[in-house]
């Protein structure tokens, strides 16, 4: 029970009111589903009634269990405030839902929601975290005790903030208030570029910092705890590879703090205790240092008192369930009283002690957003981050590396740029900045000339050295061997020899199997002229068997070790694991007696996999423990549910590559490895994985490779007689050229499995057609491009299900809102579908059919279709758990992931035929973007990818389901204008009806040369706008400037073809429009529904009456 | 083929355990046997601190942290000299040797002076790379009294344990509990430090720099004493019984003359060793425990509140609570095994803590009590 009085005393189960993040953006991303799903536990722990307001569906915590009511509502006090009306709630919980939760919570203190209510806020008290938040305020409160904080000013005009910046001394550092992820924050060395950063962050706050610039210092964190009782605990510190300058989210994070000395350490860790103890808090805040490299010398930068990236990570590193241990706090526990749940005898008041190295890389997708800066700066940019775990420098950074990069070459793969580069690229910081020092470092320069370059510590650069030294002994010591053409020959030439404790070397410093076979062969290569044969990602895999068995031979394998917050010193019953080869003996794990199942998580967090797979894999793993299986789950991403301590039997927070899948095989003896879980990168390791010897569960290895290979897939197809768009595997320049004389343009191009459309291109003539190939691999056999019909003007239909022995056992109907062309992951989806024809569906649903039969389909799948009247085609077939699962699953209240696990073990799961009849409500997702961030990119939707997220919510009608889903996108009712530029001729034609929908609610116009004239000629009044820059006195404005001025909020610029353009006018409507924070609308079907609807629901946001996500049906 | 390079040749070196078990990893530091008793350390960082901590005498040291030596060592005085700087607990590395899984060959925090490894052969004690660290926590903690000898691949002799120990300490396992250990690491002669409005007299019992320097920066002069000083003749204005290594039971007449100067008036503090020496001296018993706590992360709270510290600690022996006499009461004890950690006189101003205020390494949390102690004797 809670021991706040306040709910002890209340007779009942107290409802406690949990608010969520909304959907994953860069800087709130999965972690705040870590760290949600655990309140929630806590919560239900301690006898509460959980009511939790969070659109986003993909999550853990949306789960609508027992006692969690589920609000799939935007996170704002509007809608909260309804929800509260509704539940009437006794306390608020707002500490685990990141920034945003934080704003919401403030917002219904300012404005009297609690009060008014009588909701009581746990955690820290709302006048606390606004002085957090202000930065003012919070500097002026660290004088007050003493802490050192570097000169800053809070300005609120461009003037007051150059005349701060010229008091307190370029370079300076601009921070925007109330921001996630350091949003509108960047260095200026002057008064140009203050301008440039201070303009667009008072767009979107109120207020701005001008700070001290400490460039080059050491960038430290702690992670600490406080509780009602004023008891401080510090969980962990973590320290930046990359000094300060780099937000902290773009930076390698390395936990414990390595290069800190014990004053140093304690000299912080006091700083920490004495800043919370001044604050109040009440559960978890983290505490960002800069630190002098050269002396003692410290500044508090700022303090986030919630839950956090940072505390995700500190809890996967130390072991210590920080978000779980934090709710308890918040509810009132001491910290004294509670028990820490890894050791099950020791108190959740201690500090974690850590017998290994953690290190977090950030994962960039800047490749996929065209025209996005690569530097890295103050705002922070990635889109998800691996943990590696090892006990050596090496080993874990190795680790790290083939984690990120999913490579199995690891950090050898990228060893391209040339010396001349290499100063400008250690001087620049940017996404590939870490690969610069290692060729620094394999072209011999010294420590010192790098560290000069880059400021990062010279002993993380000594340890790196430690790799390219090991690197070029493999490489000198093959090359020395010649190469008889046969590769296992040589191979076994090579390091038949070696002697254990030189495998163990290269094992420690962490060396994959598969980077060693591929530095040998490439030596070969460059030794011999005979040997032309292209270093192919196969001949690696199989190089790498016979490093593998070498090394086996002399005994050297990986050590399975315990995380167990306190290094061995009490006995634990821990199952969170990891391996090294740092060591001589495995920790004991203890035998359940049960029979072992391996589940393949999703790795990193990126464009096209996210938060959604963590759910199938949690999912599976609970159903598994349900069956009574032992649940073994592979992960390495620390923002997941799946690496909690208590989401498996057995967690080994390792890499997800063949050789360490093979190596924990290899312990557990497992009945079988689930890959169909995890998206993309298990499916990608499911057929070297069942090459090894492996048994895949669900799928067969066969039925795997016919939906992944283009020409079985389409084989099938045609012996089914079901319809496919034209294409062609293309491995020659005549190829391409004989097809498009075949089917003419536009076509779409992309690489053989593909990966949220990495590299796909429309192409609509010749010249984009060129474009667009020398943007693909090369072209060759290995590497075959596929080219294929482009349809316009289809429509997208998804079938996701589940199917056992090639029959389906229930499958689900959803609708594309885009028409197609708009990547899947990025298109609004709807289920039921709201504007096929019944015999649309009927076709969809045999052709599935057939294709399950034909597939032999055993397990979760996805079917895509194109739908032209009642004419149906198929693009594809994951014969794996997809994206949209726990949307539709949560809509038509079915469990999609749990009963293809129930399936694949071979129980008979409940299901429903067509769980999408008969619903009372209607579910709309919509996709979540992150351009704010991007300084660069293009806005646009098309075949690539460019979501890093998405929000699922439901309504009684698809009006209402949609108008919510994109708010919580944020795409907005207009109050003050719309901004139209429509490009194609047809599209205008379509931007008639919405025409009349905003006309009607008095909403002013303003339209480009082109629209306008076209507006005006149907006979709508409309305000005609000059290209940007070329607005003239007395003539039409610019368009930028309306949008800078705040004249419109919402903005509809649907480019004129779906291929990349440069940077374009269109370009430059949807960046401002980004930029300055109006909704942006780039698609015609998605507009002319949300005009509709808003047109219909003209007063939505006062009588809409909020309906909870009913249970899964049973 | 091989991969070594040119500088990658160490020399082997073993540790033998008194259980039988055999493990090599690579020498640094001198080529030099020790033997000693296995204990650890989870602390992530202070490791110079530790090894110089008197305290571990005789003891062969693990680090569970696998990464040491990471910022180096920085330059230590030949003797204690004020002002005492800071990295270091003593003039001398006290461990009998150090085992560690990695260490950092190279060192480059602007405070370093050198690497662990130059210092540690500049210090005469060897120690071993390499092995599984992890793994020997596990077994000290199955066999509390786990004995170990660290024997180079071509040793050129014996660790200097100094003149009254070093030709046991040579010949199979050292075992110091079973020796007068405190004698080896206190100071020979009575000495005067600081300047100050009051006199600590500090029983040296192997007393950690930090204590001395706490004392120094709160306005204390210090007379450090030996630890079989005639405390009889000592002028102070209060007693600081020191930390020190070994069993308690150990340290000879030092109980007798501090049962004497409990019958007094003046204000005494006992850290560790010192806290086990003032209940001895009350009439207390003091136990060896199971298992010890060797961390920077040890809870503990005071009795009768709900406040808890988190202290830096390192002790095998423990206070027996049921021995504790009426006047006496426990003060603090610790949030796990809810062993005692501190004890108190009910009426005069006595106290003693087993974990370490003065941290170094560790966490500084119980400052306050160096205040408290401090203030009363100021007032």
């Amino acid at each position: 029970m809670p021991i706040r009085s306040e709910l002890k005393t209340l007779g009942r189960a107290p409802k406690v009111l949990l608010l969520g993040s909304g959907g994953l953006s860069i800087g709130q991303a999965g972690e705040f589903d870590y760290s949600g799903t655990q309140a929630v536990k806590a919560l239900l722990e301690e006898g509460c009634e959980v009511i939790l307001v969070n659109p986003n569906i993909a999550t853990v915590q949306t789960n609508p269990e027992k006692n969690v009511k589920v609000y799939l509502y935007p996170v704002e006090a509007d809608w909260v405030e309804k929800v509260i009306a509704a539940e009437h709630p006794d306390a608020i919980v707002a500490g685990f839902g990141g920034q945003t939760a934080l704003n919401c919570l403030i917002e219904l203190h300012d404005r009297n929601i609690l009060a008014k209510y009588n909701v009581l806020n746990l955690g820290t008290s709302v006048a606390t975290l606004k002085m957090t938040e202000d930065r003012d305020l919070f500097a002026h409160k660290m004088r007050e005790i003493g802490m050192p904080v570097p000169s800053s000013k809070a300005v609120t005009t461009l003037v007051a903030a150059e005349k701060a910046a010229a008091d307190i001394g370029y370079p300076v550092i601009v921070r925007a208030a109330y921001a996630l992820g350091g949003l509108g924050s960047g260095f200026a060395s002057n008064a140009k570029e203050l301008a440039s950063l201070v303009v667009p962050a008072l767009a979107n706050s109120p207020q701005v910092l001008i700070e001290k610039s400490l460039k080059g210092w050491k960038e430290v964190e702690y992670e600490v705890m406080r509780d009602g009782e004023g008891n401080i605990i510090t969980i962990c510190n973590m320290e930046n590879f990359d000094p300060l300058g780099i937000h902290t989210g773009d930076s390698i994070v390395v936990c414990p703090s390595q290069t800190l000395s014990d004053d140093e350490y304690q000299i912080l860790r006091n700083a920490a205790q004495q800043i919370v103890e001044a604050c109040a808090i009440v559960g978890e805040c983290n505490v960002q240092y800069a630190l002098d490299p050269f002396s003692h010398q410290f500044f508090v930068i700022e303090i986030n008192a919630r839950l956090s990236r940072s505390s995700a990570l500190a809890s996967k590193a130390s072991g210590y369930p920080i978000a779980y241990v934090a709710a308890k706090v918040v509810l009132g526990h001491d910290l004294l009283e509670l028990i820490n749940p890894v050791t099950g005898v020791t108190y959740a008041y201690f500090e974690p002690a850590l017998d290994y190295v953690t290190i977090k890389v950030p994962r960039w997708d800047l490749v996929k957003f065209r025209g996005a800066s690569r530097l890295l700066g103050s705002t922070m940019k990635s889109v998800g981050e691996i943990m590696a775990i090892g006990r050596s420098f090496p080993e874990a950074i190795q680790k790290a590396i083939r984690m990120v990069t999913e490579h199995g070459e690891g950090l050898s793969a990228f060893s391209q740029t040339s010396e001349s580069e290499l100063a400008a690229a250690l001087a620049n910081p940017t996404d590939t900045r870490f690969y610069a020092v290692l060729n620094a470092l394999r072209h011999s320069w010294d420590i010192e000339k790098i560290h000069a370059l880059t400021a990062i510590d010279k002993w993380f650069l000594a340890n790196l050295r430690e790799i390219t030294t090991l690197e070029q002994r493999v490489s000198e010591a093959a090359g020395r061997t010649t190469h008889h053409g046969d590769d296992q020959a040589y191979l076994n030439a090579v390091f038949g020899e070696l002697d254990a404790p030189m495998w163990r070397r290269l094992k420690s410093a962490g060396f994959g199997d598969e980077q060693i076979a591929a530095l040998a062969l490439k030596a070969s290569t460059e030794n011999s002229e005979k040997l032309t044969q292209k270093l192919s990602e196969k001949r690696v895999q199989i190089g790498s068997r016979v490093v593998r068995e070498l090394r086996k031979q002399k005994g050297v394998v990986p050590l399975i070790k315990k995380i167990d917050t306190t290094a061995g010193e009490y006995p634990s019953p821990s199952n969170y694991l990891y391996m090294s080869y740092v060591g001589m003996f495995s920790d004991q794990l203890p035998d359940d007696g049960k029979k072992p199942i391996v589940v393949l998580g999703s790795g990193a967090y990126r464009i096209g996999t996210s938060v959604e797979f963590d759910w199938c894999a949690v999912s599976c793993s609970r159903e598994l423990q349900k069956a009574g299986w032992r649940s073994v789950i592979i992960n390495c991403n620390p923002e997941t549910v799946s690496t909690d301590y208590n989401s498996s039997d057995r967690l080994y927070f390792e890499e997800m590559t063949l050789e360490r899948i093979l190596d924990i095989c290899e312990a557990e003896q497992p009945t079988g490895v689930i890959a169909c879980m995890g998206g993309q990168l298990p499916n990608k390791l499911a057929l070297p994985l069942a090459a090894a010897g492996v048994r895949l569960l669900g799928h067969s290895p066969e039925t795997i490779d016919k939906a992944e290979n283009r020409s079985l897939f389409s084989a099938i197809l045609d012996k089914l007689g079901i319809d496919q768009p034209r294409w062609v595997a293309a491995t020659s320049q005549a190829d391409v050229e004989k097809f498009i004389s075949e089917v003419g343009f536009p076509v779409l191009i992309r690489p053989s499995y593909v990966l949220s459309g990495a590299a796909m291109r429309v192409a609509f003539d010749s010249e984009s057609l060129a474009q667009s190939l020398a943007l693909a691999v090369d072209i060759s056999t290995d590497y075959p491009v596929v080219i294929s019909e482009f349809l316009l003007g289809a429509r997208e239909i998804e079938l996701d299900g589940v199917a056992k022995d090639g029959e389906i056992l229930t499958a689900v109907v959803s609708e594309h809102i885009e028409n197609a062309g708009v990547h899947s992951g990025d298109a609004t989806m709807v289920v039921p579908a709201q504007r096929l024809y019944v015999e649309t569906v009927r076709r969809v649903r045999a052709a599935a059919r057939l294709i399950a039969r034909g597939l032999n389909l055993n397990g979760p799948f996805n079917i895509q279709f194109l739908a032209r009247q009642n004419h149906i085609k198929v693009i594809e077939c994951n014969a794996r758990a997809a994206r949209s699962f726990p949307f539709v699953s949560k809509v038509v209240g079915l469990n999609l992931a749990d009963a293809a696990t129930a399936s694949i073990i071979g129980n008979k799961p409940a299901l429903l035929r067509f769980p999408e009849d008969d619903l009372p409500h209607v579910g709309v997702k919509a996709p979540m973007f992150s351009f704010t961030r991007l300084a660069g990119a293009d806005p646009v939707l098309g075949v690539e990818m460019a979501s890093t997220g998405e929000v699922g919510c439901i309504g009684r009608s698809f009006d209402e389901a949609l108008l919510l889903s994109l708010e919580a996108a944020k795409c907005r009712r207009p109050k003050k204008g719309v901004l139209v530029s429509a490009g194609p001729e047809s599209e205008k034609l379509k931007f008639l009806e919405c025409a009349s929908f905003f006309t009607k609610m008095q909403l002013p116009l303003y339209a480009t040369a082109g629209t306008a004239d076209y507006l005006e000629k149907h006979g709508f009044a409309v305000e005609r706008l000059a290209w940007p820059a070329e607005g003239a006195e007395g003539g039409p404005v610019d368009v930028i400037r309306v949008i800078k001025e705040g004249l419109v909020d919402l903005v509809i610029n649907v480019p004129k073809a779906l291929h990349h353009q440069e940077l374009s006018y269109g370009a430059q409507i949807r960046q401002a429009a980004v930029q300055f924070g109006c909704s942006l609308l780039t698609n015609m079907e998605a507009t002319i529904a949300f005009a509709q609807a808003l047109g219909r629901y003209p007063d939505f946001a006062s009588s809409h009456e909020v309906i909870a996500l009913p249970p899964y049906r049973s | 083929m091989s991969f070594k390079g040119p500088k990658d040749d160490r020399q082997q070196c073993t540790l033998m355990l008194s259980d039988g078990g055999r493990f090599t990893g690579d020498l640094i530091g001198a080529p030099l046997r020790a033997s000693g008793q296995m204990v650890f350390t989870t602390g992530m960082v202070g490791y110079s601190e530790a090894m110089t901590d008197p305290s571990y005498f005789g003891q062969i040291l693990v680090f569970t942290y696998p990464l040491i030596g990471n910022y180096g060592i920085p330059s230590l005085p030949r003797a204690l000299e004020l002002p005492i700087p800071h990295g270091f607990e003593s003039d001398r590395v006290n461990a009998a040797a150090v085992i560690l899984a990695i260490d950092s060959p190279e060192a480059f925090h602007w405070n370093s002076f050198q690497s662990l490894h130059t210092w540690l052969a500049q210090q005469g004690v060897p120690g071993i790379v390499g092995l599984d660290t992890r793994h020997l926590v596990h077994l000290i903690r199955q066999s509390p009294n786990l004995l170990g000898r660290v024997i180079p691949g071509e040793s050129s002799g014996t660790r200097d344990y100094g003149p009254k120990l070093t030709a046991v300490a040579s010949e199979g396992f050292f075992d110091p509990s079973q020796h007068d250990i405190v004698d080896a690491v206190s100071v020979k002669e009575r000495r005067l430090l600081g300047k100050g409005k009051v006199r600590i007299g500090l029983v040296d019992c192997g007393v950690k720099w930090n204590i001395i320097r706490q004392l120094l920066e709160r306005g204390c002069e210090v007379e450090l004493l030996p630890w079989d000083t005639d405390l009889a003749s000592v002028d102070c204005s209060a007693w600081l019984l020191s930390n020190g290594p070994g069993d308690p039971l150990r340290t000879g007449n030092l109980c007798n003359q501090v049962a004497q100067l409990i019958e007094g008036d003046r204000p005494i503090l006992g850290i560790c060793l010192g806290h086990q020496i003032l209940a001895l001296a009350a009439g207390a018993k003091t136990l060896r425990m199971q298992y010890g706590h060797r961390s920077h992360n040890q809870p503990v709270y005071q009795v009768n509140t709900r406040r808890g510290c988190i202290t830096s600690q390192n002790h095998g022996y423990v206070v027996d609570e049921h021995s504790l006499p009426e006047a006496w009461e426990p003060w603090f004890r610790n949030a796990n095994d809810q062993t005692i950690e501190g004890i108190r006189h009910k009426i005069k101003p006595f106290r003693s803590v087993q974990f370490h205020p003065e941290a170094a390494g560790g966490p500084r949390d119980t400052g306050w009590i160096l205040d408290q102690f401090v203030n009363e004797v100021m007032t």
